[in-house]
C-alpha cells in the first residue's frame, strides 16, 4: 500500500466513523429540529403576501440562513469534535499516528457530509413547498457552501475550548446574528450572511438578499471557501495544543 | 531530575523509581491546571514487564498517564516513549496503545467496529488481528453489540481490545479493572501479566494495593501529584507495615490486656473503653506477632481485632512523611 493509499484509506476510516458514532439519537432527534423548521419554513411562504419567487426569498432570509442553517451546522459542527472532546472519546482518535490536520479534516469532511443529506435537502425541498422550483439549485448551492463554512467554524471552536457547545451558540446569536447585521466587516466573514448572498446572486427575485460589502455570486462562493479553508488550518493548530483531560475534568 | 540525569546509570542503578532498560522516561514533570498543580517534578522511568502506578483517586496517576501519551501538554520537564515525544512524535502512536479510565465510548459503535476503527487508524486491515483483540479480552460474543448497551466490566474490556488491535509496545491502562466482575478480574490480571512477560511495557493504576500487588512486581506510588515511593511490592508493603498506626482490639479482659500490652516496646500508646482497647504501634506486624500470645498467656480472651485508619489515603500519607 502507497502512503497516499494508507493516508486515504485512514481518512475514509474517520469520514465514516463521525456519522456512525458522532451522531447519538438524541442528537439525530435534536437534528430532525431545524429538518422539520426547513420544510414548516417553506410552506410558511404560502402565507407571505406577493409573489411565489419573493415569498420565498423572504422565508429563506429570515428562517433558512436565519435559523436553519446556523443552528442545523450547530448541532452537526459540535457533535463532530467539540463533544467528543467534552466526553472524552477523542483520546480513541488522537491516539493513532494519524496527522492532526487529517483528523479536523476527517472531522469536518464528515460532518459536511450529515449536513448535505440532512439540511440541504431539506432546504431545496423547502424551495419546492413554497411553489418556488427554479430556486432549488440556488438554495442548494447556497446552503451546501454556507455549511461547510459553519461546521468549518464550529470544529475551529471545538478544537479550541471545552465548552465548545455554548461558545458556538455565542457565536451564532452574538456574532452572525447581532453584530453580523449591525456590521458590514463581520457580516463579510459570517458565513451565513455570505450564503445568504450567494442565494441573493443566484436565486429568483432574491437581490435584496445581497448586502453592500458582502461578495455575490461566484466571489461568495469563494469567500466560504476561503472562510472554510481557514477555519481547517486554524482548527488543526489549535488541536496541537489542546489538553484532552476527562470528562470529569 | 533532567534526562541527563536519568540516562546517568549510577542513578538507574541507586533509584528504584528508574529503570535500565526503560521505553518511557519520566523526566522532571510538572503538569498544572490554573491553580491546581496536577504533578509536581515526577522522575520515573518504566520498562518492559508490568508497573504498577498506585496512589488514591486524585493522586495524578491519570495526568501523568495522559503525559505519557502525550494526551497533555506538560508545563515543565520531558517526557520520551521510545525515544520520541508523544505529544508532538505522532508515529509513536504506532506502539502506543492507551485504556482511558474515562466510560467514554462512541456508545452507537458496536465492538467489532470501535476495535476496527482504532486498527485502521494504525495502518491495520486485518480483520483477524480485530476479531484476535476482541478474542483476547473474551468478548467476541458480544462483539457486534453497540458498546452503549454494554456493562461497565465490557466496555472496559472493548477498549482493551481497542488498544491491543495494533500490538503496542507501551500499553498504559488507566484503572482497567473498575467494573468488572471477580472473574473477569482474574482474566483480565492474568492477560496483563502475560502482555508484560511478552516484553511489552505495561504500565497499570489502580487505588486498590492489593490487585497492583497480583499485576505488578513494580509499582510507582503517587501522592499529591509527587512521586511517593518506587520499587517492588515487597519494599511498599513493608513501608506501609512499619508505618505508626492505630489497632482495635475488643478482648472479654480489656483492662488486663491493655496492662500487659504498655510493656510491649512496639506499642506507643493504650486506651481502654468497656471491652475495646485502643492500641497506638510503631508497627502492626511485631504486634500482630505478639497479641494473641499476650491473650493466651493472660487468659484476656480476644474477640476482635481491626485496624482502626486502614485506609489507602491515611497508608499513603505515612508513606511520604
Amino acid at each position: 500500500m502507497t502512503a497516499l493509499q494508507t493516508s486515504s484509506a485512514r481518512l475514509m476510516a474517520m469520514v465514516f466513523y463521525v456519522p456512525r458514532a458522532c451522531l447519538p439519537a438524541k442528537r439525530r432527534r435534536i437534528l430532525a429540529i431545524p429538518i422539520g423548521a426547513a420544510l414548516l419554513f417553506g410552506a410558511l411562504a404560502h402565507a407571505v403576501r406577493g409573489g411565489r419567487a419573493e415569498a420565498f426569498a423572504d422565508v429563506a432570509d429570515a428562517g433558512l440562513f436565519g435559523l436553519v442553517l446556523p443552528l442545523g451546522t450547530l448541532i452537526i459542527g459540535d457533535a463532530v469534535l467539540g463533544a467528543e472532546v467534552r466526553s472524552g472519546a477523542l483520546p480513541f482518535t488522537w491516539l493513532s499516528p494519524v496527522r492532526l490536520w487529517e483528523i479536523i479534516v476527517a472531522r469536518w469532511l464528515g460532518g459536511w457530509l450529515i449536513s448535505l443529506c440532512t439540511l440541504v435537502p431539506a432546504c431545496t425541498a423547502a424551495a419546492l413547498i413554497a411553489g418556488v422550483p427554479e430556486a432549488m439549485a440556488a438554495i442548494t448551492l447556497a446552503v451546501a457552501a454556507g455549511s461547510a463554512a459553519l461546521i468549518a467554524t464550529f470544529v475551529l471552536i471545538g478544537s479550541t475550548t471545552r465548552r465548545a457547545a455554548v461558545w458556538s451558540l455565542g457565536a451564532v446569536l452574538l456574532g452572525e446574528r447581532l453584530l453580523g447585521a449591525a456590521i458590514a466587516g463581520v457580516a463579510g466573514v459570517s458565513p451565513s450572511w455570505v450564503a445568504r448572498s450567494v442565494y441573493g446572486s443566484y436565486g429568483p427575485a432574491a437581490e435584496a438578499l445581497e448586502r453592500a460589502g458582502i461578495p455575490s455570486g461566484g466571489a461568495a462562493v469563494g469567500r466560504l471557501v476561503v472562510l472554510t479553508t481557514v477555519a481547517l488550518a486554524l482548527a488543526t493548530w489549535r488541536l496541537g495544543s489542546l489538553r484532552l483531560t476527562g470528562s470529569r475534568d | 531530575m533532567d534526562r541527563d540525569v536519568i540516562s546517568d546509570s549510577s542513578v538507574v542503578a541507586t533509584d528504584p523509581a528508574f529503570v535500565a532498560d526503560a521505553t518511557v522516561t519520566v523526566g522532571d514533570v510538572s503538569v498544572w491546571f490554573g491553580q491546581k498543580v496536577a504533578l509536581s517534578e515526577v522522575s520515573c522511568s518504566f520498562g518492559p514487564g508490568v508497573t504498577g502506578l498506585l496512589g488514591p483517586n486524585g493522586a495524578g496517576k491519570t495526568t501523568l498517564m495522559r503525559a505519557v501519551c502525550g494526551l497533555l501538554p506538560v508545563n515543565q520537564g520531558d517526557v520520551r516513549v521510545l525515544g520520541a515525544d508523544p505529544r508532538t512524535d505522532r508515529p509513536v502512536h504506532l506502539q502506543l496503545g492507551l485504556v482511558p479510565e474515562e466510560d467514554a465510548v462512541p456508545e452507537a459503535l458496536t465492538a467489532r467496529q470501535l476495535v476496527r476503527y482504532t486498527a485502521r487508524l494504525r495502518n491495520i486491515d486485518d480483520e483477524a488481528a480485530v476479531t484476535g483483540a476482541l478474542a483476547r479480552v473474551d468478548l467476541l460474543d458480544a462483539a457486534d453489540r453497540a458498546v452503549g448497551d454494554f456493562s461497565k466490566g465490557m466496555r472496559q474490556r472493548a477498549k482493551i481490545a481497542a488498544a491491543l488491535v495494533a500490538d503496542p509496545t507501551v500499553l498504559v491502562l488507566d484503572e482497567p479493572l473498575n467494573g468488572a466482575d471477580p472473574v473477569q478480574r482474574v482474566s483480565l490480571i492474568s492477560l496483563f501479566t502475560s502482555l508484560g512477560a511478552e516484553g511489552r511495557t505495561v504500565i497499570v493504576s489502580s487505588h486498590v494495593l492489593h490487585e497492583v500487588e497480583r499485576l505488578a512486581s513494580r509499582i510507582i506510588v503517587v501522592l499529591n501529584g509527587r512521586l511517593a515511593a518506587a520499587g517492588g511490592h515487597r519494599a511498599i508493603r513493608d513501608a506501609m507495615a512499619d508505618r505508626p498506626r492505630r489497632v482495635v482490639v475488643r478482648a472479654d479482659a480489656s483492662r488486663r490486656l491493655a496492662a500487659h500490652l504498655v510493656g510491649l516496646d512496639v506499642v506507643t500508646g493504650v486506651s481502654v473503653e468497656d471491652d475495646t482497647v485502643t492500641i497506638s504501634t510503631s508497627n502492626a506486624g511485631a504486634l500482630a506477632l505478639a497479641l494473641p500470645g499476650l491473650s493466651i498467656e493472660h487468659g484476656c480472651g480476644l474477640r476482635e481485632v481491626r485496624p482502626l485508619d486502614e485506609s489507602l489515603e491515611a497508608v499513603f500519607r505515612e508513606l511520604i512523611r
